[in-house]
Protein backbone atom coordinates (compact mmCIF):
# COMPACT_ATOMS: atom_id res chain seq x y z
CA UNK A 1 0.00 0.00 0.00
CA UNK A 2 1.20 3.11 -0.96
CA UNK A 3 2.16 5.56 2.23
CA UNK A 4 0.17 8.49 1.12
CA UNK A 5 -2.99 6.00 1.46
CA UNK A 6 -2.52 5.99 5.26
CA UNK A 7 -3.74 8.16 7.67
CA UNK A 8 -0.78 9.34 10.14
CA UNK A 9 -1.37 9.92 13.29
CA UNK A 10 1.17 11.08 16.17
CA UNK A 11 0.34 10.34 19.97
CA UNK A 12 1.25 12.83 22.78
CA UNK A 13 1.07 10.66 26.30
CA UNK A 14 2.59 6.97 26.50
CA UNK A 15 0.82 5.94 30.01
CA UNK A 16 -2.15 3.62 30.41
CA UNK A 17 -3.86 5.44 27.49
CA UNK A 18 -1.60 5.67 25.31
CA UNK A 19 -0.53 2.66 25.32
CA UNK A 20 -4.38 1.14 24.73
CA UNK A 21 -4.38 3.34 21.83
CA UNK A 22 -1.38 2.36 20.62
CA UNK A 23 -2.54 -1.85 20.56
CA UNK A 24 -5.82 -0.48 19.09
CA UNK A 25 -4.59 1.92 15.92
CA UNK A 26 -2.10 -0.85 15.40
CA UNK A 27 -4.27 -3.29 14.65
CA UNK A 28 -5.94 -1.03 11.44
CA UNK A 29 -4.01 -1.11 8.59
CA UNK A 30 -4.79 2.58 6.89
CA UNK A 31 -3.38 4.14 10.11
CA UNK A 32 0.37 4.94 10.20
CA UNK A 33 1.80 5.57 13.69
CA UNK A 34 4.51 8.14 12.96
CA UNK A 35 5.63 8.16 16.59
CA UNK A 36 4.54 8.02 20.29
CA UNK A 37 6.05 11.06 22.80
CA UNK A 38 6.01 11.00 26.43
CA UNK A 39 8.12 12.75 29.09
CA UNK A 40 8.38 10.18 31.31
CA UNK A 41 10.75 7.85 29.64
CA UNK A 42 9.78 4.52 32.14
CA UNK A 43 5.74 5.16 30.32
CA UNK A 44 4.45 1.91 29.66
CA UNK A 45 3.53 2.87 26.25
CA UNK A 46 7.07 3.70 24.92
CA UNK A 47 8.23 0.26 25.95
CA UNK A 48 5.39 -1.58 24.04
CA UNK A 49 6.04 0.89 20.54
CA UNK A 50 9.30 -0.28 20.67
CA UNK A 51 8.08 -3.54 20.69
CA UNK A 52 5.72 -2.68 17.56
CA UNK A 53 8.73 -0.75 16.24
CA UNK A 54 6.60 2.64 16.66
CA UNK A 55 9.23 5.92 16.60
CA UNK A 56 9.55 6.96 20.24
CA UNK A 57 10.09 10.57 20.78
CA UNK A 58 10.99 12.76 23.38
CA UNK A 59 10.36 16.09 22.04
CA UNK A 60 7.17 17.06 21.20
CA UNK A 61 7.78 19.46 19.09
CA UNK A 62 9.29 17.37 16.56
CA UNK A 63 7.38 14.63 16.61
CA UNK A 64 4.55 17.27 16.08
CA UNK A 65 6.38 18.95 13.21
CA UNK A 66 6.67 15.22 11.55
CA UNK A 67 5.83 15.48 7.25
CA UNK A 68 2.14 14.60 6.42
CA UNK A 69 0.79 14.26 9.93
CA UNK A 70 -2.82 14.52 9.68
CA UNK A 71 -3.88 13.67 13.49
CA UNK A 72 -2.53 14.09 16.95
CA UNK A 73 -4.24 12.16 19.84
CA UNK A 74 -3.21 14.35 22.61
CA UNK A 75 -3.81 11.32 26.23
CA UNK A 76 -1.67 12.91 28.35
CA UNK A 77 -4.42 14.68 30.41
CA UNK A 78 -2.07 17.38 30.48
CA UNK A 79 -3.90 21.16 30.56
CA UNK A 80 -0.78 22.90 29.57
CA UNK A 81 -0.65 20.25 26.74
CA UNK A 82 -3.34 21.18 25.33
CA UNK A 83 -2.76 24.91 25.25
CA UNK A 84 0.37 24.03 23.29
CA UNK A 85 -1.05 22.02 21.16
CA UNK A 86 -3.97 24.72 20.17
CA UNK A 87 -0.94 27.34 19.90
CA UNK A 88 1.35 25.03 17.89
CA UNK A 89 -1.33 23.47 15.58
CA UNK A 90 -0.14 22.68 12.51
CA UNK A 91 -1.94 23.61 9.47
CA UNK A 92 -4.17 20.52 8.04
CA UNK A 93 -3.61 18.17 11.43
CA UNK A 94 -6.43 18.13 13.45
CA UNK A 95 -6.19 17.61 17.32
CA UNK A 96 -7.55 15.18 19.72
CA UNK A 97 -7.59 16.33 23.35
CA UNK A 98 -8.89 17.16 26.32
CA UNK A 99 -12.53 15.76 26.81
CA UNK A 100 -12.43 14.38 23.25
CA UNK A 101 -9.84 11.98 24.23
CA UNK A 102 -11.12 11.52 27.61
CA UNK A 103 -13.99 9.66 25.87
CA UNK A 104 -12.14 8.23 23.66
CA UNK A 105 -9.76 6.40 26.50
CA UNK A 106 -13.30 5.52 27.62
CA UNK A 107 -14.17 3.74 24.34
CA UNK A 108 -10.90 2.43 23.87
CA UNK A 109 -10.84 0.64 27.32
CA UNK A 110 -14.87 -0.57 27.04
CA UNK A 111 -13.76 -2.02 23.50
CA UNK A 112 -10.84 -4.28 24.92
CA UNK A 113 -13.19 -5.13 27.95
CA UNK A 114 -15.88 -6.39 25.89
CA UNK A 115 -13.46 -8.29 23.76
CA UNK A 116 -12.52 -10.02 26.51
CA UNK A 117 -15.21 -10.69 28.17
CA UNK A 118 -16.18 -12.24 24.84
CA UNK A 119 -13.42 -14.58 24.45
CA UNK A 120 -14.01 -15.54 28.09
CA UNK A 121 -18.14 -16.53 27.41
CA UNK A 122 -16.98 -18.33 24.49
CA UNK A 123 -14.51 -20.59 25.97
CA UNK A 124 -16.53 -20.73 28.92
CA UNK A 125 -19.65 -21.82 26.70
CA UNK A 126 -16.95 -24.86 25.01
CA UNK A 127 -16.42 -26.41 28.24
CA UNK A 128 -19.72 -27.39 28.76
CA UNK A 129 -18.75 -29.60 25.92
CA UNK A 130 -16.24 -30.93 27.57
CA UNK A 131 -17.95 -32.99 30.16
CA UNK A 132 -18.05 -36.50 28.65
CA UNK A 133 -14.30 -36.30 27.93
CA UNK A 134 -13.58 -34.99 30.99
CA UNK A 135 -15.39 -37.52 32.84
CA UNK A 136 -14.09 -40.06 30.24
CA UNK A 137 -10.27 -39.58 31.07
CA UNK A 138 -11.03 -39.03 35.22
CA UNK A 139 -13.52 -42.17 35.66
CA UNK A 140 -11.17 -44.57 33.72
CA UNK A 141 -7.97 -43.90 35.98
CA UNK A 142 -10.27 -43.84 39.05
CA UNK A 143 -11.76 -47.29 37.90
CA UNK A 144 -8.14 -48.66 37.77
CA UNK A 145 -7.03 -46.96 40.95
CA UNK A 146 -10.44 -48.76 42.50
CA UNK A 147 -9.87 -52.01 40.81
CA UNK A 148 -6.10 -51.81 41.85
CA UNK A 149 -6.31 -50.62 45.82
CA UNK A 150 -9.31 -53.58 45.79
CA UNK A 151 -6.86 -56.24 44.87
CA UNK A 152 -3.96 -54.50 47.20
CA UNK A 153 -6.32 -55.17 50.41
CA UNK A 154 -5.27 -58.78 49.48
CA UNK A 155 -2.52 -59.50 47.93
CA UNK A 156 0.13 -62.00 49.05
CA UNK A 157 2.70 -61.32 46.61
CA UNK A 158 5.27 -58.48 47.16
CA UNK A 159 6.35 -57.61 43.61
CA UNK A 160 2.61 -57.38 42.60
CA UNK A 161 2.21 -55.09 45.05
CA UNK A 162 4.96 -52.70 44.79
CA UNK A 163 3.98 -52.64 41.02
CA UNK A 164 0.46 -51.85 41.26
CA UNK A 165 1.09 -49.23 43.81
CA UNK A 166 3.25 -47.96 41.01
CA UNK A 167 -0.03 -48.13 38.48
CA UNK A 168 -1.92 -45.97 41.08
CA UNK A 169 0.84 -43.67 41.65
CA UNK A 170 0.39 -43.42 37.56
CA UNK A 171 -2.90 -43.01 37.37
CA UNK A 172 -3.33 -40.37 40.28
CA UNK A 173 -0.96 -38.15 38.01
CA UNK A 174 -2.86 -38.85 34.76
CA UNK A 175 -6.33 -37.60 36.68
CA UNK A 176 -4.46 -34.72 38.73
CA UNK A 177 -2.62 -33.55 34.63
CA UNK A 178 -6.50 -33.04 33.76
CA UNK A 179 -7.42 -30.77 36.53
CA UNK A 180 -3.96 -28.67 35.27
CA UNK A 181 -4.70 -28.26 31.85
CA UNK A 182 -8.61 -27.66 32.37
CA UNK A 183 -7.56 -24.76 34.73
CA UNK A 184 -5.07 -23.38 32.60
CA UNK A 185 -6.95 -23.33 29.53
CA UNK A 186 -10.30 -21.56 31.48
CA UNK A 187 -8.76 -19.11 33.23
CA UNK A 188 -8.49 -15.20 32.24
CA UNK A 189 -6.24 -14.50 29.13
CA UNK A 190 -3.65 -12.31 31.45
CA UNK A 191 -3.88 -9.15 29.69
CA UNK A 192 -1.13 -7.26 27.59
CA UNK A 193 1.18 -10.15 28.31
CA UNK A 194 3.04 -10.65 24.97
CA UNK A 195 5.98 -12.88 25.42
CA UNK A 196 7.62 -15.25 22.63
CA UNK A 197 5.40 -18.61 22.14
CA UNK A 198 6.68 -21.74 20.49
CA UNK A 199 3.91 -22.63 18.43
CA UNK A 200 4.87 -26.54 18.28
CA UNK A 201 4.26 -26.80 22.08
CA UNK A 202 1.28 -24.65 22.18
CA UNK A 203 -0.14 -26.92 19.22
CA UNK A 204 0.44 -30.09 21.63
CA UNK A 205 -1.31 -28.40 24.31
CA UNK A 206 -4.07 -27.29 22.47
CA UNK A 207 -4.50 -30.83 21.02
CA UNK A 208 -4.35 -31.91 24.71
CA UNK A 209 -7.35 -30.08 25.77
CA UNK A 210 -9.40 -30.21 21.99
CA UNK A 211 -9.41 -33.92 23.07
CA UNK A 212 -11.78 -33.59 25.79
CA UNK A 213 -13.87 -31.52 23.64
CA UNK A 214 -14.59 -34.18 20.52
CA UNK A 215 -13.84 -37.65 20.33
CA UNK A 216 -10.48 -38.17 18.26
CA UNK A 217 -11.44 -41.81 17.56
CA UNK A 218 -11.10 -42.76 13.49
CA UNK A 219 -9.33 -39.76 13.60
CA UNK A 220 -5.24 -40.47 12.37
CA UNK A 221 -2.91 -37.26 13.29
CA UNK A 222 0.08 -36.00 10.88
CA UNK A 223 2.21 -33.37 12.48
CA UNK A 224 4.85 -31.73 10.39
CA UNK A 225 6.60 -29.50 12.95
CA UNK A 226 9.90 -27.12 12.41
CA UNK A 227 11.89 -26.85 15.22
CA UNK A 228 11.86 -23.43 16.63
CA UNK A 229 8.74 -21.83 15.17
CA UNK A 230 7.71 -18.95 17.39
CA UNK A 231 5.57 -15.84 17.43
CA UNK A 232 4.87 -13.00 20.25
CA UNK A 233 1.65 -12.98 22.15
CA UNK A 234 -0.32 -14.08 25.05
CA UNK A 235 -0.07 -17.84 25.34
CA UNK A 236 -3.79 -17.91 26.63
CA UNK A 237 -5.32 -16.62 23.93
CA UNK A 238 -2.88 -18.29 21.02
CA UNK A 239 -3.75 -21.74 22.84
CA UNK A 240 -7.10 -20.28 22.47
CA UNK A 241 -7.07 -20.11 18.85
CA UNK A 242 -5.12 -23.35 18.62
CA UNK A 243 -7.85 -25.16 20.50
CA UNK A 244 -10.62 -23.92 18.48
CA UNK A 245 -9.66 -24.29 15.28
CA UNK A 246 -8.66 -27.85 16.07
CA UNK A 247 -12.01 -28.76 17.44
CA UNK A 248 -13.43 -27.26 14.21
CA UNK A 249 -11.40 -29.48 12.16
CA UNK A 250 -12.51 -32.92 13.94
CA UNK A 251 -16.25 -31.84 14.53
CA UNK A 252 -15.66 -31.27 10.68
CA UNK A 253 -14.81 -35.21 10.37
CA UNK A 254 -16.70 -36.53 13.10
CA UNK A 255 -19.19 -38.84 10.91
CA UNK A 256 -16.62 -40.40 8.91
CA UNK A 257 -12.94 -40.03 10.56
CA UNK A 258 -10.63 -38.54 8.73
CA UNK A 259 -6.39 -36.75 8.61
CA UNK A 260 -5.97 -34.09 10.97
CA UNK A 261 -2.89 -31.81 9.74
CA UNK A 262 -1.12 -29.15 12.13
CA UNK A 263 2.27 -27.89 10.56
CA UNK A 264 4.36 -25.10 11.10
CA UNK A 265 7.13 -23.55 9.21
CA UNK A 266 9.33 -20.47 9.07
CA UNK A 267 9.97 -18.70 5.59
CA UNK A 268 11.50 -15.28 4.95
CA UNK A 269 10.94 -13.66 8.45
CA UNK A 270 7.40 -15.32 8.80
CA UNK A 271 5.85 -18.02 10.79
CA UNK A 272 3.12 -19.80 9.28
CA UNK A 273 0.57 -22.61 11.08
CA UNK A 274 -1.26 -25.00 9.07
CA UNK A 275 -4.53 -26.61 10.46
CA UNK A 276 -6.14 -29.19 8.12
CA UNK A 277 -9.14 -31.54 7.83
CA UNK A 278 -10.39 -34.24 5.56
CA UNK A 279 -13.75 -33.50 6.60
CA UNK A 280 -16.96 -32.24 5.38
CA UNK A 281 -15.94 -28.43 4.45
CA UNK A 282 -17.65 -25.42 3.77
CA UNK A 283 -20.07 -24.16 1.55
CA UNK A 284 -18.48 -21.82 -0.57
CA UNK A 285 -20.78 -19.14 0.28
CA UNK A 286 -20.52 -19.33 3.97
CA UNK A 287 -16.78 -19.14 3.71
CA UNK A 288 -17.07 -14.99 3.59
CA UNK A 289 -19.23 -14.84 7.08
CA UNK A 290 -17.53 -17.89 9.08
CA UNK A 291 -15.87 -14.99 11.38
CA UNK A 292 -18.37 -13.12 11.67
CA UNK A 293 -19.35 -12.80 15.15
CA UNK A 294 -22.70 -15.16 15.97
CA UNK A 295 -22.64 -17.15 12.42
CA UNK A 296 -22.94 -20.95 13.33
CA UNK A 297 -23.79 -23.71 10.95
CA UNK A 298 -24.68 -25.92 14.18
CA UNK A 299 -27.85 -26.42 16.13
CA UNK A 300 -28.98 -24.00 18.11
CA UNK A 301 -27.58 -24.19 21.56
CA UNK A 302 -24.39 -26.11 20.51
CA UNK A 303 -22.50 -23.19 19.01
CA UNK A 304 -21.73 -19.54 20.19
CA UNK A 305 -20.55 -18.41 16.97
CA UNK A 306 -17.94 -16.52 18.18
CA UNK A 307 -15.57 -19.18 17.89
CA UNK A 308 -13.83 -17.96 14.57
CA UNK A 309 -14.82 -14.19 15.32
CA UNK A 310 -12.66 -14.59 18.56
CA UNK A 311 -9.94 -16.92 16.59
CA UNK A 312 -9.74 -13.37 14.06
CA UNK A 313 -9.60 -10.70 16.41
CA UNK A 314 -6.70 -12.74 18.53
CA UNK A 315 -4.66 -13.16 15.08
CA UNK A 316 -5.34 -9.63 14.41
CA UNK A 317 -3.99 -8.63 17.40
CA UNK A 318 -0.73 -10.63 17.11
CA UNK A 319 -0.59 -8.93 13.57
CA UNK A 320 -0.83 -12.11 12.18
CA UNK A 321 -3.15 -12.96 9.03
CA UNK A 322 -5.80 -16.02 8.85
CA UNK A 323 -6.61 -17.33 5.94
CA UNK A 324 -9.02 -20.45 4.93
CA UNK A 325 -9.17 -22.55 1.76
CA UNK A 326 -11.94 -25.26 1.76
CA UNK A 327 -13.92 -27.67 -0.21
CA UNK A 328 -16.62 -29.55 0.02
CA UNK A 329 -16.63 -33.11 1.09
CA UNK A 330 -12.42 -32.44 0.41
CA UNK A 331 -11.92 -31.06 3.60
CA UNK A 332 -10.40 -27.56 5.39
CA UNK A 333 -7.33 -26.04 5.66
CA UNK A 334 -7.17 -22.67 8.00
CA UNK A 335 -3.33 -21.10 7.50
CA UNK A 336 -2.28 -18.72 9.81
CA UNK A 337 0.74 -16.65 9.09
CA UNK A 338 2.51 -14.21 11.69
CA UNK A 339 5.75 -12.20 11.75
CA UNK A 340 8.81 -14.00 12.92
CA UNK A 341 10.13 -13.12 17.14
CA UNK A 342 14.05 -12.68 16.78
CA UNK A 343 16.06 -15.39 17.82
CA UNK A 344 17.50 -13.85 20.28
CA UNK A 345 13.67 -12.87 21.84
CA UNK A 346 13.15 -16.56 22.05
CA UNK A 347 15.47 -17.23 25.14
CA UNK A 348 12.37 -17.96 27.39
CA UNK A 349 9.31 -19.56 25.17
CA UNK A 350 5.71 -20.35 26.61
CA UNK B 1 -27.45 -78.74 18.14
CA UNK B 2 -25.93 -79.30 21.73
CA UNK B 3 -26.02 -77.60 24.69
CA UNK B 4 -23.01 -76.15 26.18
CA UNK B 5 -23.13 -74.91 30.05
CA UNK B 6 -20.67 -72.73 32.36
CA UNK B 7 -19.51 -73.94 35.14
CA UNK B 8 -17.64 -76.90 33.93
CA UNK B 9 -13.58 -76.60 33.38
CA UNK B 10 -11.99 -74.14 31.07
CA UNK B 11 -8.02 -74.44 30.63
CA UNK B 12 -8.05 -77.02 33.97
CA UNK B 13 -9.46 -74.55 35.98
CA UNK B 14 -13.35 -74.12 37.77
CA UNK B 15 -14.90 -71.76 35.54
CA UNK B 16 -18.45 -70.07 36.94
CA UNK B 17 -18.48 -68.39 33.18
CA UNK B 18 -17.31 -66.97 30.37
CA UNK B 19 -16.91 -62.83 30.15
CA UNK B 20 -16.26 -60.57 27.36
CA UNK B 21 -15.04 -57.16 28.35
CA UNK B 22 -14.88 -54.08 25.79
CA UNK B 23 -12.85 -51.02 26.49
CA UNK B 24 -10.62 -49.10 24.75
CA UNK B 25 -8.37 -48.68 27.70
CA UNK B 26 -6.34 -51.55 28.55
CA UNK B 27 -5.75 -50.53 31.76
CA UNK B 28 -9.81 -51.09 32.65
CA UNK B 29 -9.72 -54.54 30.45
CA UNK B 30 -6.46 -55.67 32.91
CA UNK B 31 -8.11 -54.54 35.96
CA UNK B 32 -11.78 -55.70 35.21
CA UNK B 33 -10.53 -58.92 34.59
CA UNK B 34 -8.31 -59.45 37.85
CA UNK B 35 -11.93 -58.31 39.28
CA UNK B 36 -14.03 -60.91 37.72
CA UNK B 37 -10.83 -63.88 37.68
CA UNK B 38 -11.32 -63.80 41.57
CA UNK B 39 -14.61 -64.72 41.19
CA UNK B 40 -13.59 -67.72 39.12
CA UNK B 41 -14.71 -66.29 35.39
CA UNK B 42 -12.70 -66.74 32.32
CA UNK B 43 -12.91 -63.29 31.06
CA UNK B 44 -11.85 -62.16 27.18
CA UNK B 45 -11.01 -58.70 26.26
CA UNK B 46 -11.82 -56.76 23.16
CA UNK B 47 -10.31 -53.18 22.80
CA UNK B 48 -13.31 -52.36 20.77
CA UNK B 49 -16.96 -52.97 19.04
CA UNK B 50 -15.46 -54.39 15.66
CA UNK B 51 -12.83 -56.61 17.71
CA UNK B 52 -15.93 -57.51 20.26
CA UNK B 53 -18.05 -58.74 16.89
CA UNK B 54 -15.16 -60.39 15.87
CA UNK B 55 -14.20 -62.14 19.11
CA UNK B 56 -17.94 -63.30 19.49
CA UNK B 57 -18.48 -64.93 15.84
CA UNK B 58 -14.69 -66.86 16.60
CA UNK B 59 -14.69 -70.26 17.30
CA UNK B 60 -16.62 -71.71 20.50
CA UNK B 61 -17.52 -68.13 21.94
CA UNK B 62 -20.78 -67.70 19.72
CA UNK B 63 -21.75 -70.78 22.01
CA UNK B 64 -19.78 -70.32 25.27
CA UNK B 65 -19.88 -66.75 25.80
CA UNK B 66 -22.34 -65.61 28.83
CA UNK B 67 -22.09 -62.08 29.28
CA UNK B 68 -20.59 -59.17 28.17
CA UNK B 69 -19.05 -55.83 29.58
CA UNK B 70 -19.22 -52.94 27.18
CA UNK B 71 -17.84 -49.29 27.42
CA UNK B 72 -19.55 -47.04 25.16
CA UNK B 73 -16.67 -44.24 24.23
CA UNK B 74 -14.40 -46.29 21.90
CA UNK B 75 -13.13 -46.04 18.56
CA UNK B 76 -13.93 -48.09 15.06
CA UNK B 77 -17.22 -49.96 16.09
CA UNK B 78 -18.56 -47.50 19.77
CA UNK B 79 -20.71 -49.25 22.28
CA UNK B 80 -23.48 -48.19 21.29
CA UNK B 81 -23.24 -49.51 17.53
CA UNK B 82 -21.62 -52.92 19.45
CA UNK B 83 -25.09 -53.38 21.57
CA UNK B 84 -27.39 -52.67 19.28
CA UNK B 85 -25.49 -55.72 17.29
CA UNK B 86 -25.20 -57.96 19.78
CA UNK B 87 -28.98 -57.78 21.42
CA UNK B 88 -29.93 -58.44 17.54
CA UNK B 89 -27.59 -60.77 16.52
CA UNK B 90 -27.02 -62.46 20.39
CA UNK B 91 -30.37 -61.70 22.25
CA UNK B 92 -29.55 -65.08 24.81
CA UNK B 93 -26.09 -62.97 25.83
CA UNK B 94 -26.62 -59.99 28.60
CA UNK B 95 -25.37 -57.07 28.39
CA UNK B 96 -23.56 -55.09 31.09
CA UNK B 97 -22.77 -51.13 30.35
CA UNK B 98 -19.70 -49.75 32.16
CA UNK B 99 -19.19 -46.61 31.35
CA UNK B 100 -17.30 -43.16 32.51
CA UNK B 101 -19.88 -40.59 31.50
CA UNK B 102 -22.83 -40.88 33.10
CA UNK B 103 -26.27 -40.10 30.91
CA UNK B 104 -29.71 -40.94 31.90
CA UNK B 105 -31.44 -40.56 28.74
CA UNK B 106 -28.64 -43.14 27.21
CA UNK B 107 -29.42 -45.57 30.56
CA UNK B 108 -32.55 -45.24 30.13
CA UNK B 109 -32.75 -46.33 26.03
CA UNK B 110 -29.95 -49.15 27.15
CA UNK B 111 -32.29 -50.85 29.88
CA UNK B 112 -35.16 -50.61 27.01
CA UNK B 113 -33.25 -52.59 24.66
CA UNK B 114 -32.67 -54.90 27.24
CA UNK B 115 -29.43 -54.54 28.82
CA UNK B 116 -28.92 -56.08 32.36
CA UNK B 117 -27.14 -53.46 34.22
CA UNK B 118 -25.75 -49.64 33.75
CA UNK B 119 -22.18 -49.54 35.81
CA UNK B 120 -20.75 -45.93 36.22
CA UNK B 121 -17.08 -45.88 36.74
CA UNK B 122 -15.54 -46.42 38.98
CA UNK B 123 -17.49 -49.79 39.96
CA UNK B 124 -16.70 -51.10 42.94
CA UNK B 125 -15.21 -54.67 42.46
CA UNK B 126 -18.46 -56.11 44.42
CA UNK B 127 -20.77 -54.26 42.67
CA UNK B 128 -19.03 -55.48 39.26
CA UNK B 129 -19.34 -58.92 40.30
CA UNK B 130 -23.33 -58.71 41.60
CA UNK B 131 -23.77 -57.53 38.13
CA UNK B 132 -22.30 -60.41 36.48
CA UNK B 133 -23.54 -62.93 38.55
CA UNK B 134 -27.02 -61.60 37.56
CA UNK B 135 -26.33 -61.33 34.07
CA UNK B 136 -25.48 -64.83 34.64
CA UNK B 137 -29.05 -66.10 35.75
CA UNK B 138 -30.20 -64.46 33.33
CA UNK B 139 -28.13 -66.27 30.55
CA UNK B 140 -29.04 -69.32 32.60
CA UNK B 141 -32.91 -68.77 32.26
CA UNK B 142 -31.74 -68.38 28.45
CA UNK B 143 -30.40 -71.81 28.32
CA UNK B 144 -33.81 -73.53 29.47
Amino acid sequence: MDSSDHTKVAILGAGRGGRALLDLLHQIPSIEIVGIADRDPAAPGLQRAQELRVPVMIDVTTLIGTQGISLIMDVTGDPEMEMYLRAHQPPHTDILSGSASRLLWELVQRESKLEAELLQAEKLAGIGSFAAGIAHDINNPLQLIMGLAENLAEEQNLTAVHEQAQDIIEAVRRTSAICRDLTRYSRRASPHEDVPVSLNGKLDEALKIARYASSFHDIEMVKRYQPGAAVKGNPDELLHVFVNLITNAVHAMEQVGGTLTLETHVLDGQVGIRISDTGSGIAPDKIPEIFEPFFTTKVPGKGTGLGLYNVKTIVNKMHGLIAVDSQIDQGTTFTLTFPKVESAEQGCLS
Amino acid sequence: MSEYKSGFFVGGEACNGRVLVVDDEPDIRKVVKMTLQKAGYDVLEAENGEKAIETINSGENRLMLDVMICDIRMPKVNGIEAIAYFRSNYPHVPLIVLTGFPDTDMATSFLRQGVVDYLVKPVEGEKLRSAVARAMEQRELARL
